[in-house]
């Protein structure tokens, strides 16, 4: 006997975010977060975070409140049918599997490709295709080591916290927060990547420049849609069977 | 008593109160917050169900309240004239979406406290205006977007009205 699919009341929408940079000195983009979880995600098929979610992480067994609430709202929209999924920034490289967990996020690494409603879609956190920065990009290879995140998890959490500070510190990269600080893509490796991946759309943020580029790509058209940082504005892609479109909203500063 | 008024006519549901008191309450609560009203019944089988209370005419999906638990393991059984609350594959994930069976549906009951056995909440049944919700299941229907068996033109709740 086959049976009907039942009654569902999951929405086929899937939506996009990076760079909310979640830090205890910006409550309202906090409170914008939430927000936008109650009020747009809900129900739908999937969210993908793709990094930067926090502007700082220094492993999973810190205790700070926000961390901790953060897990939990991700895990109370997750208990309603909605998968999310976590990539890593440059800044929140160490979200680990702990975390997740606790948000009933999975986390997935980057170059990953989704077949977004027939579109084949590339979506990367977006700092790999800044070959320019040649500071940032030695800075990236070894903290992305498997060896060097294992060996600073090993330390106790206090020299964790002032490791992270001597970071802050020290990089300008590691700082930067401006789109003007940050340095765009190389449009040469943007196609690399597509071409490498057999995608003619990729989403990425890192770059706090939110816009639709659209070009031709192997005889195609292609489209590079990259996500706003939430500061004044909070920012997503929405995508349904129908449309993707670039959203953003003004978060109230009280 | 809560009467939907569409455009094929009124259908009346009772709520069952005392075998599913969150569910009522919840359903309750959105009609008197009239969120039904300019919903649409987006999903009808005939020989299985309407569904609705959930989207707009341009199947926008309106943002509900928290989800709800579930109170399949209530003794109701999904007959024909039954109503009960649409879910996603966890359990405890119904928000506002409902649906009539316009047939006796017993793949939807509760069988067990499991993923595959949790089944859907049957929260009241239809005292009159059956024939509207026959009427209903029997429109035509098409594929809009990723969306199948939307009714061609639209089956609408115009408004809710509520009496004690």
């Amino acid at each position: 006997m086959v049976y009907p699919s039942p009654p569902s009341n999951i929405t086929m929408t899937t939506y996009f975010i990076a760079d909310l940079h979640l830090h205890e000195a910006r409550p309202a983009v906090t409170r914008a977060f939430y927000q936008f979880l109650q009020e747009q995600v809900c129900a739908a098929e999937a969210l993908y975070i793709l990094g930067d979610f926090f502007d700082a992480w220094i492993g999973d067994d810190d205790d700070r409140p926000l961390g901790i609430e953060v897990a939990q709202a991700l895990h109370d929209v997750s208990t309603q049918g909605t998968e999310i999924f976590l990539m890593h920034g440059n800044r929140d490289f160490l979200l680990g599997e702990n975390f997740a967990a606790r948000a009933g996020a999975t986390l997935v690494k980057e170059p990953l490709v989704v077949d977004l409603y027939g579109c084949p879609t590339l979506l990367l956190h977006g700092d790999s295709l800044c070959l320019d920065d040649h500071e940032y990009q030695a800075f990236r290879r070894q903290v992305r080591s498997p060896q060097w995140q294992q060996q600073v998890l090993a330390q106790p959490l206090s020299v964790r916290r002032a490791l992270a500070e001597k970071i802050r510190a020290e990089s300008q990269s590691m700082n930067a927060l401006k789109a003007e600080d940050i340095m765009d893509v190389n449009d040469e490796e943007v196609r690399r990547v597509m071409r490498a991946a057999g995608v003619t759309r990729l989403i990425h943020g890192h770059t706090h420049r939110p816009a639709r580029h659209a070009f031709m790509l192997e005889g195609q058209p292609a489209e590079r849609v990259v996500l706003g940082d939430w500061h004044n504005y909070g920012w997503c892609i929405k995508a349904d069977g129908q449309e993707l479109t670039l959203k953003n909203w003004p978060i109230p500063t009280a | 008593m809560i009467t939907l008024h569409t455009n094929y006519g009124d259908i009346v549901l009772e709520l069952d109160f005392e075998n599913a008191p969150k569910t009522a309450a919840n359903f309750k609560q959105y009609a008197e917050e009239g969120f039904y009203d300019g919903t649409v019944f987006h999903r009808v089988i005939d020989g299985f169900m309407i569904q609705g209370g959930g989207m707009t005419e341009d199947l926008e999906q309106k943002p509900t309240r928290a989800a709800i638990e579930n109170e399949a393991d209530n003794g109701l059984k999904n007959v024909t004239g039954s109503v009960a609350m649409a879910r996603t594959n966890d359990p405890h994930s119904a928000t506002a979406q409902f649906f009539i069976n316009v047939k006796d549906n017993n793949f939807l009951n509760h069988t067990g406290k499991n993923a595959q056995g949790w089944g859907y909440c049957v929260f009241g049944k239809v005292t009159a205006g059956m024939e509207v919700v026959n009427k209903i299941k029997g429109v035509k229907t098409g594929t809009k977007g990723y969306h199948s068996d939307v009714p061609v033109d639209a089956v609408i709740i115009e408004k809710v009205t509520i009496a004690e």
